[in-house]
């Protein structure tokens, strides 16, 4: 939502004034009543609970900043809010280092179209199963005796399973990346794919080697790819809750499982605290991202 | 001369596809080479052979007298200009050409003040100054050429590959890029290897003509003798300003379809198809009842079109066979014969014009 709200306005100061017939507006009014209805006025509340009392089994309109006192006066909260934007940085960083090089592969390596697309879609392939069973699959991988430990124990590099490996932020880290992945690859192998092979062949000719071409011609060139990739999973790795839950065995919290929590117990005012808290944090990545090339230049 | 590209019996297949099929040529030093090609020829391929992004199947590639087949691209030091130009999209003019400079494998140059002294040469060489700091895509096919012609200079190859160089252009701007081209390529003293799928463009540029037919180097000749006595009938469909007749060598005779043409002492020299060639403005109109003289071969054909370009008008006349024949007339020589569509007339041609191959 944080998205919208920052590409939205660019683009429409990038149009410019051509003479419409007004009557074309009218397109816009589904989407924009949609968005109203269910997008500005949801937000604007959100805030505004967030301002209301709270006390154990009620909730007043009566206008109070005292959520948001506990909020960043408790350990638990501000480590949360910590440990997320901790995760997400790992995260962000573990798409990026699994998923640039197999979309520099395929985008790039593979000039024959139709293999291209058969990659591409192996990659999606993971995603024809539900959010869930991806998550909860992770656990007799990783688990005490999961496949991992048995294998290792088996070829005999350990003696006893490595007990990190589920149930811990690493567990969360590992289902997150696995997850989200493919949302860095994809972006990341569509700017590829639109460099012109002989742009590449030029800068050989021109005497640069590898690593040179690399950081000089495909490294900028696959930025915007980079960029959205990074938006994407950026948005869902923040507003995550579902991974942490189920793979850390409720030892990592981050502000999603903090949400859930509170709404389960009707905490209406702390949750909405903690999903304003959220959403700004989400508005400050994207908007540094977007900042780090000119999107509407490069696509 | 000295030669800086000595190519032997160089070969490429694709598949059942002989792309290149034993390639022998001899670039001098310092000169305009053009290669004509048909597409489908192998000319394309031939120019990545020699800059290194396809490696040759067989035969063998000497550089300044090194063998380069096994070099890969950027070691060579052989410029390629590439037909879509292949700029660096995210750089400006000044960037992309300052690219080989700053990160070529070999001696790159880290100063950046010798750099832009540099850039600021060969962009007064090229005619772009005042655009350096402009994006690729802000400025004109005509000035995008430039960039892609300077940015190779300034590594100072000793052989520049075109391909196509000028089918990205306009018409009006073709034209003019050619004595650009050639004005450029003097002032460097380099060798221009310039491949094009154009007759005019190739006659017009080439110091020698390189006519590729079939993966094979067909004929390498100046200009004017590729014009005038094209070395195979392939050659000679290629120049596009020939009507060719197959058929077979009798005696004193070519017996074509049409007819026989009498000979008068062509010696049929080269092997391949057979064929009996005349050029297009060796050819004269004139009424059936005209006479003809001894030394003149005449056939009879029905007026279908003509073309006006100016300087001449081509006329287009069927033969008894379906076949077309293209008759070209400078209106600077004489006022042409008019015809009326559909009308018969007689085409004469002088016997020592016509070309034969057998």
């Amino acid at each position: 939502m944080a998205m919208t709200a920052a590409t939205a306005e660019p683009a429409s100061a990038d149009r410019p004034a051509r003479k419409m017939p007004d009557r074309t507006f009218w397109l816009l009014a589904p989407g924009v009543i949609w968005m109203v209805l269910f997008l500005v006025v949801p937000i604007l509340m959100m805030v505004y609970v967030s301002f209301w009392t709270q006390t154990t089994f009620a909730i007043t309109p009566t206008l109070t900043i005292k959520s948001w006192v506990m909020f960043f006066s408790s350990d638990t909260y501000l480590s949360a809010l910590w440990t997320t934007i901790r995760i997400w940085l790992i995260v962000l960083a573990a798409t990026l280092i699994v998923g640039y090089p197999a979309a520099l592969f395929v985008g790039l390596f593979v000039r024959n179209k139709t293999v291209q697309t058969v990659l591409l879609v192996l990659c999606v392939i993971p995603f024809w199963t539900s959010f869930l069973i991806r998550v909860l699959a992770w656990r007799p991988m990783l688990g005490k005796e999961g496949a991992i430990n048995l294998i290792l124990q088996g070829v005999g590099l350990i003696n006893k399973p490595i007990e990190v490996l589920l149930f811990s932020e690493l567990s969360v880290i590992i289902g997150m990346t696995q997850i989200y992945c493919v949302f860095m690859v994809g972006p990341i192998a569509f700017m590829m794919g639109r460099i012109d092979q002989s742009v590449i062949e030029a800068a050989q000719d021109l005497g640069a080697g590898f690593w040179r071409i690399f950081r000089t011609i495909i490294l900028p060139l696959s930025m915007p790819g980079v960029v959205v990739g990074a938006i994407f999973v950026s948005v869902m790795v923040l507003g995550e809750f579902a991974t942490s839950a189920a793979l850390s065995g409720r030892k990592v919290n981050l502000l999603g499982n903090i949400i859930v929590t509170q709404v389960g117990s009707l905490k209406w005012a702390f949750a909405a605290v903690a999903g304003v808290i959220l959403t700004i944090l989400m508005g400050i990545v994207v908007a540094a991202l977007l900042r780090v090339v000119d999107l509407r230049k490069e696509l | 001369m000295a030669a800086v590209l000595q190519l032997s019996q160089v070969t490429k297949a694709y598949g059942a596809l002989r792309a290149l099929d034993g390639i022998d040529i001899s670039l001098p030093d310092n000169a305009y080479i053009s290669l004509l090609g048909p597409s489908g020829s192998g000319k394309t391929i031939l120019l990545r052979v020699i800059a290194g992004f396809e490696a040759p199947d067989g035969g063998s590639i000497l550089f300044k007298g090194e063998r380069v087949e096994a070099v890969p691209p950027h070691r060579r030091n052989i410029g390629f200009v590439f037909q879509n130009f292949a700029l660096f999209p995210h750089l400006s003019v000044a960037g992309n050409i300052a690219f080989g400079l700053e990160n070529r494998e070999l001696n790159p140059i880290t100063d950046s003040a010798v750099v832009r002294a540099k850039v600021k040469d060969i962009v007064a060489l090229v005619g772009l100054t005042g655009l350096e700091d402009r994006g690729v895509a802000q400025i004109s096919g005509g000035q995008r050429q430039r960039v892609a012609l300077a940015r190779t200079l300034i590594t100072e190859p000793s052989l520049v590959l075109l391909d196509e160089p000028l089918g990205a252009l306009d018409a009006n701007l073709r034209t003019r890029m050619r004595a650009e081209l050639r004005a450029i390529r003097e002032r460097c003293g380099v060798t221009f290897l310039h491949v094009t799928g154009s007759e005019t463009e190739a006659l017009a540029m080439g110091d020698t003509v390189l006519v590729l037919d079939r993966g094979r180097i067909a004929q390498a000749d100046d200009a004017d003798t590729v014009y005038n006595r094209p070395r195979s009938a392939a050659v000679a469909r290629f120049l596009n300003c020939y009507n060719l007749f197959e058929g077979q060598l009798s005696k004193d005779d070519f017996v074509s379809p049409v007819g026989r043409f009498p000979l008068q002492g062509q010696k049929a020299d080269v092997r391949g198809q057979p064929a009996y060639a005349i050029r297009y403005d060796r050819i004269s109109v004139r009424p059936l009842a005209a006479p003809v003289t001894a030394e003149e071969v005449r056939i009879e054909g029905t007026f279908i079109a003509d073309e006006y370009s100016g300087a001449a008008i081509n006329s287009f006349f069927s033969l008894d066979d379906g076949r077309v024949i293209e008759v070209e007339s400078h209106l600077s020589q004489a006022a042409p014969q008019t015809c009326v569509p559909h009308g018969r007339y007689a085409l004469v041609w002088k016997r020592q014009n016509a070309l034969v191959y057998a």
